[in-house]
């Protein structure tokens, strides 16, 4: 199968939903000529034009707004947010009018947008643009979460989130754009809930989103090493979550940590965390581990920044305490 | 009063006439339905101010859309909406316009373009604006009117959308009704400058008018409407009005921020109402007769819709998932 | 059909409003718009406008009464006659009125999201007398089953729900009152005044209905907590594994296999030697010794029937078990001689203690062997803990004998400990 960027999957899914949907639409800063600073868009203004693809002035408040009313009226808006982290800028439009409006009115309003925004640290980009905050918006009921973790789900999840009724937000990793991976050249979509099982294995379970998902497959592979066997779950979506998945094979390997770059506390480790340990208790052979962002802003020093983040080490290390039967944590 | 224009338009007359008496009728009833402790919640009269509503809406086609405020029982009636889905609404009932989900600040009716009152003060101004978008970009000659206070003017949403529209020449009219008072306190208080000028610096055209003076309202909009649908849009304006109640039900003791002689003034001398039958009847399009019977039967309809509301049925308790995602019948199951 | 003058809304945050004052009076005639009373909330003083033409009558509620927003304070109707209608003025306040006057007894919140008790039984009946330290009754919740004591001294003056009902936490389920009352009250809960009830909640379509109380297992009175220093450190999977398979984790403890335990300390729990007479339920078997020098009991046996006319020594010895288990009431079931005898011991004296119908489940079996030739005893656990005392020299040698879910191991030695002290000496324990 040939091999394209998660860049390109993403480019590729847009435009084949905006020929087949000549209501799909992209809105945000900076999207038309100069295809996004990460060029993800490139192309997409010269074969739709900037009728489709429409630069905005730097309003986030504004075009999220005005998206969420022309997605009440007929079209689907797929927003652009430069910087996940701009989605504080965005919030009352997103969370109080395009989550709630579909319940607020009984069901008479649909709002079929997209935002697609990022998440990801580790780019020297500092506080401000650095975090993975999709927890904030997987809290509100009303509102979709995908995490796409390789080109190919970026490509599949992007393709469901356009034709969803509902307000989806899509958060891309920021320093993925540019791997590789294999993805069809035929159309498919990748249903919302349906969670992938990436490697299978018997120890242990590790729980991976986005780039959390790689970091997850090196541990596996350290950790096959020496023997132990993981095994490699990745959601893709949050809301809707696969919880029949992930409490399976729970059960199954009775020892689970949840990886994630959001910041860990009250944060999506703790919510999956919570669930299997609510519903599959009597399966458990240890605690289940929550691996999250570290609580700190995010550092802009090299040095700093990169211990903050989950990585391929840390999990191996904690899934042999988990193997070990060591005490973790006990008082 | 503006000048009539021709006896044929006694029809038109006539409905906004019955509008705006049905919007006082209505609020009444939903006053004495709080004060009563029959209505739960919390809710914003209208009451003084429906000759806005009214002179707007009865210059649009049901396709139009409007977007509406938490003061948006006069824009829900004036765009179409039956006194009895909407009392249900406001008592939480199932046959309400959102099955009791939404209540009195969140009616909407889409089957009359009417997307949602808002209970976010300035919240509904992207919301209009992207109906405006949705209209240019699919090619459709819809209009929208957004309707806010101006309490909303100090938003920044506002003027991150006003750009927007004026940069992209949209079909939206930014309606502020100007009624003196944001929330408890007076307008002059909060807002800097001339409101006016906020919208033509954008390049917008902006007027400002009577906003107690029916025909005067309806004229210009007619006008504006008509021109925002070839392309000539955005618009401004500023209707100068009054709410006779508080804030709020329940916002009885206002005398710290305005006076009982101010509100007699505006109830007595401006009621938009009271000047309108006046001009119904000095014209002869209506007599004195034919107008107390146009009022009897609007209050007849009003009581049989509370009474009807009052005995409806409340959602059942296992609707409190549905409607969550749109594709989804129960989103906890 | 007349109007209805209510106290209004007229603050967010507000619950009654203050009648300052009536500017019409019952029989006055009133027009839409007319000032009809004068009402002050926390915020301001109104003055509300009659809503409907006629005539004010049934004026219910007068200068300075303070009136809950919603109630009709009067009605507006076409005639001066006043118009009785079947809506009584204050429903709930009639209702209670019928109560008797005393302390107020509530359901008690026992756990923290606890919403209803489910009342087990009363233990007084209406015109009981009762003192503060008396159980009133049992309460059941989702956690446990718990004795509630009537917190006043007096009488049941009335009972406000029945066994078997469930009641909101903070209920008033009970009335105790200091005089003997004339005309205690027993009603069940539907009985109450129907004002429990929130209005839309008829109209709601029924709740899923509540699991129905689980039955308690025949015997379940050993208390659930044990103490934490006796806790087994294991994950829940090795500890239902454990339960799965009959094993005790005990015995890990026992062979100085180091916890927590995990699913992989099974394997070794099911790899140690079988202990006693083989079947998976004498695994968990426990067997105590205590061995005396010397004993007091046979001193005290005498004395006893000579002083205080205890003549049935094993009554006494029934009593002695009894004490050293820590329980307010027990059976206890005497083996000696080819024959078993089964007592009941209260708390308080052992004048008390009286044969118990035959057939009665014992708490603890007693079985005494100083009169045989047997020295030493393991025959492992039966349907109860066994206690065997056997002669030994000049002293007592006495085994405890049971499963590991009839007694914890800090239960078992506390058990055996205690007999082991009043053995030795009787008269020093009763006192």
């Amino acid at each position: 199968m040939r091999e394209i960027t998660l860049s390109q999957a993403v480019n590729e899914a847009l435009a084949e939903e905006m020929r087949r949907d000549e209501t799909v639409f992209i809105i945000g800063e900076d999207v038309a000529e100069a295809g996004t600073p990460f060029k993800v868009l490139s192309g997409l203004v010269e074969e739709f034009g900037t009728d489709r693809v429409v630069d905005t002035p730097i309003a986030e408040p504004g075009f999220m707004g005005l998206a969420v009313g022309a997605a009440m009226t007929g079209t689907r808006p797929v927003v652009d947010l430069m910087f996940g982290d701009f989605i504080f800028l965005v919030m009352d439009q997103l969370c109080n009018q395009a989550a709630k409006t579909h319940y607020m009115s009984g069901g008479k309003l649909n709002v079929p947008l997209v935002l697609r925004t990022n998440l990801g640290a580790t780019r020297r980009s500092a506080a401000q643009h650095s975090q993975s905050l999709h927890a904030l918006v997987a809290h509100i009921p009303g509102l979709k979460v995908a995490l796409p973790s390789s080109a190919y789900e970026a490509k599949g999840l992007m393709k469901t989130a356009i034709r969803d009724n509902n307000p989806v937000v899509i958060f891309e990793d920021k320093l993925m754009y540019n791997d590789k991976a294999p993805v069809p050249e035929e159309e498919f979509l990748i249903p919302f809930g349906e969670a992938n099982i990436k490697r299978e294995g018997h120890d242990v379970t590790l729980i991976g989103t986005s780039s959390m998902v790689q970091v997850c497959e090196k541990a596996a592979d350290i950790l096959a090493a020496e023997g132990i066997s993981a095994e490699v779950i990745d959601p893709r979506t949050i809301v809707p979550l696969d919880e029949e998945t992930l409490l399976k094979s729970a059960r199954k390997t009775s020892r689970v940590i949840v990886v994630d770059e959001g910041h860990q506390s009250y944060g999506i480790t703790g919510e999956i965390a919570s669930r299997i340990n609510e519903k599959a208790f009597y399966h458990l052979d240890a605690p289940v581990l929550r691996m999250g962002a570290m609580d700190v802003p995010v550092p802009f020093s090299p040095a700093l920044e990169d211990i903050t983040v989950p990585t391929p080490e840390g999990v191996a290390e904690n899934a042999r305490k988990l193997m070990s039967g060591e005490m973790i944590h006990a008082a | 009063m503006s000048p009539a224009k021709t006896k044929t338009n006694t029809e038109d007359y006539l409905r906004m006439y019955r509008q705006m008496v049905r919007i006082r009728t209505f609020e009444d009833n939903a006053n004495q339905l709080y004060l009563s402790a029959k209505m739960p919640g919390l809710t914003h009269m209208y009451s003084g101010e429906e000759a806005v509503a009214v002179g707007i809406c009865e210059a649009l086609r049901v396709t139009d859309k409007i977007t509406s405020t938490h003061r948006g029982h006069g824009h829900c009636v004036a765009k179409g909406a039956d006194f009895k889905e909407m009392f249900c609404e406001l008592l939480g009932k199932e046959e309400g316009y959102c099955r009791g989900k939404g209540g009195s600040m969140h009616i909407a009716d889409q089957s009359n373009g009417n997307l949602g009152a808002n209970a976010i003060v300035g919240g509904s101004m992207g919301i209009a604006t992207g109906s405006a978008f949705t209209a240019r970009l699919l090619g459709r000659d819809d209009v929208t009117v957004c309707f806010f206070g101006d309490g909303a003017t100090a938003q920044g949403l506002w003027y991150e959308v006003m750009n927007m529209a004026a940069l992209w020449k949209l079909p939206v009219i930014y309606a502020c009704e100007n009624n003196g008072y944001s929330e408890y306190t007076k307008t002059d208080e909060i807002a800097a400058g001339s409101i006016v000028a906020r919208a033509e610096a954008f390049g917008i055209e902006s007027h400002q008018v009577d906003g107690q003076d029916v025909l005067a309202v309806n004229a210009l909009t007619q006008k504006l409407v008509e021109r925002a649908r070839k392309g000539e849009g955005p618009f401004f304006i500023e209707l100068m009005t009054y709410r006779y109640h508080g804030h709020h039900v329940g916002d009885i003791n206002r005398e710290y921020y305005r006076s009982k002689e101010e509100e007699q003034d505006w109830k007595v001398n401006r009621d938009p109402i009271i000047r309108f039958r006046s001009w119904l009847v000095e014209q002869g399009i209506a007599s004195e007769e034919e107008i107390e019977a146009m009022n009897a039967e609007i209050k007849e309809d009003a009581a049989a819709a509370v009474e009807y509301a009052l005995h409806a049925k409340y959602p059942g308790a296992n609707e409190v998932d549905m409607h969550v995602f749109t594709d989804v019948e129960h989103a906890l199951a | 059909m007349p109007h209805e003058v209510i106290m209004p809304a007229l603050g967010m945050a507000q619950d009654t409003g203050l009648i300052v004052a009536w500017h019409k009076s019952p029989g006055d005639e009133v027009a839409t718009g007319d000032v009809l009373f004068e009402v002050e909330t926390d915020k301001a003083t109104m003055e509300v406008e009659a809503q409907a033409d006629g005539f004010l009558t049934q004026v219910r509620a007068h200068a300075g009464d303070e009136v809950p927003v919603g109630d009709v304070i009067a009605l507006i109707g076409d005639t001066t006659e006043a118009v009785h209608t079947a809506e009584s003025p204050a429903g709930s306040a009639a209702a209670t009125a019928a109560l008797p006057d005393g302390n107020e007894v509530i359901m008690p919140a026992l756990g923290m999201a606890q919403d209803t008790g489910l009342i087990v039984a009363w233990h007084k009946a209406p015109g009981d007398a009762v003192a503060a330290d008396d159980i009133l009754f049992e309460v059941e919740t989702d956690k446990a089953t718990m004795e509630v004591e009537a917190g006043h001294d007096g009488y049941v003056a009335a009972l406000l729900a029945e066994a078997g009902e469930d009641a909101p936490v903070g209920d008033l389920i009970a009335i105790i009152s200091a005089a003997k009352p004339d005309a205690p009250v027993q009603l069940s809960r539907k009985g109450q005044p129907a004002a429990a009830a929130p209005a839309p909640a008829a109209e709601a379509p029924p709740q899923p209905a509540a699991d129905p109380v689980p039955e308690k297992p025949a015997g379940a009175a050993k208390p659930a907590a044990k103490s934490e220093t006796g806790r087994i450190l294991a994950s829940p999977k090795a500890r239902r594994l454990a339960l799965e398979q009959g094993l005790d984790l005990a015995r890990l403890v026992v062979a100085g296999h180091p916890q927590p335990y995990h699913v992989s300390d099974i394997e070794v729990l099911k790899s140690l030697p079988d202990e006693g007479a083989g079947t998976a339920q004498a695994a968990a078997a426990r067997h105590l010794v205590a061995d005396l020098p010397g004993e007091g009991f046979t001193a005290f046996a005498a004395w006893a029937a000579e002083t205080a006319g205890l003549k049935d020594a094993d009554a006494l010895l029934a009593g002695l078990a009894a004490a050293s288990l820590g329980r307010q009431r027990a059976a206890v079931a005497v083996e000696g001689f080819g024959e078993t005898r089964i007592y009941t011991v209260p708390a308080g004296p052992f004048g008390a203690i009286a044969e118990a119908e035959p057939g009665t489940p014992p708490d603890l079996r007693l079985r005494d062997l100083r009169f045989s030739r047997i020295t030493a005893v393991r025959l492992g656990a039966e349907d109860s803990p066994v206690l065997s005392v056997a002669a030994s020299g000049a002293g007592l040698r006495l085994t405890l004998e049971c499963a590991a879910h009839q007694l914890s191991a800090g239960e078992a030695v506390s058990l055996l400990s205690n007999f082991a002290g009043r053995m030795e000496q009787p008269l020093r324990h009763l006192l």
